[in-house]
């Protein structure tokens, strides 16, 4: 019963009620088909067959049958070739990369200070008080000014 | 008396330990199983929720994507067979 282009209905799955031709018969119980379903590796037992036969050559391509099944007046369920992308990669950073990242957060955080100009006062007061403190509260050049004098006293003596 | 809906007893009761204790929870209960038309058996593949998560699930994940979703698959190949040997 189950031969070359015998015309059938797949019974399960979700091509169920659509039509199709056994295309190859690859086992003694899988066929190839093709039509209306996608063309598939099927079990004999999910498809039943129908009185019709066409004339197709065994692995008789899609275009053929397309051109079988519009003399019925049947429509050929057609897919698009998923078309071939390459994978996206991780691109390595160069070191002009990096150097116009550096130049983007430094722009970043004049933008930032600029809105914050007390912040920039009190920095200007800390860098101004840090030199006259550090001298200051060291204590330590103004101790040996005193303290040097008293060595070349000595050695004067 | 209590409207039906309000009523705590025709919740699920969950016995839940909240920090050592065991405390009693309530949860509406699932909808009963969808079953085939024909057979009248349990259909496998059909998602059982609240309507309010059924709305969150895709059509797709709700039944089978096959034709006559609402009969088992033994069922459908019959009605298939029926109609294939009919034309």
């Amino acid at each position: 019963m189950i031969e070359i282009g015998r015309l059938c209905v797949k019974l399960a799955g979700r091509d169920a009620g659509l039509k199709c031709v056994v295309v190859d018969i690859l086992d003694d119980k899988f066929v190839l088909i093709d039509g209306e379903t996608r063309r598939r590796k099927c079990n004999i037992l999910h498809i039943e067959p129908l009185k019709d036969v066409l004339k197709i050559k065994k692995k008789a391509s899609h275009e053929e049958i397309k051109k079988e099944f519009e003399k019925l007046g049947l429509k050929i369920r057609e897919t698009k070739p998923k078309q071939k992308t390459e994978r996206p990669r991780k691109k390595r950073k160069t070191p002009e990369r990096l150097r116009q990242q550096k130049e983007e957060k430094k722009k970043l955080r004049d933008v930032f200070r600029r809105k914050g100009e007390k912040s920039e006062k009190k920095t200007a007061e800390k860098e101004a008080g840090k030199e006259e403190t550090l001298e200051e509260r060291a204590g330590l050049d103004g101790g040996r000014e005193e303290k040097e004098p008293k060595k070349s006293e000595k050695q004067g003596r | 008396m209590p409207q039906p809906y309000k009523r705590s007893r025709s919740l699920r009761r969950l016995n839940i330990r909240v920090l050592g204790k065991s405390v009693l929870r309530y949860k509406e209960r699932k909808p009963g199983k969808a079953k085939c038309g024909n057979c009248g058996m349990a259909l496998k593949g059909v998602s059982r929720k609240r309507p309010k998560k059924m709305q969150k699930i895709p059509i797709t994940g709700k039944s089978p994507e096959r034709p006559y979703s609402n009969l088992c698959s033994r069922c459908m190949r019959l009605v298939m067979i029926d109609k294939a040997r009919l034309q």
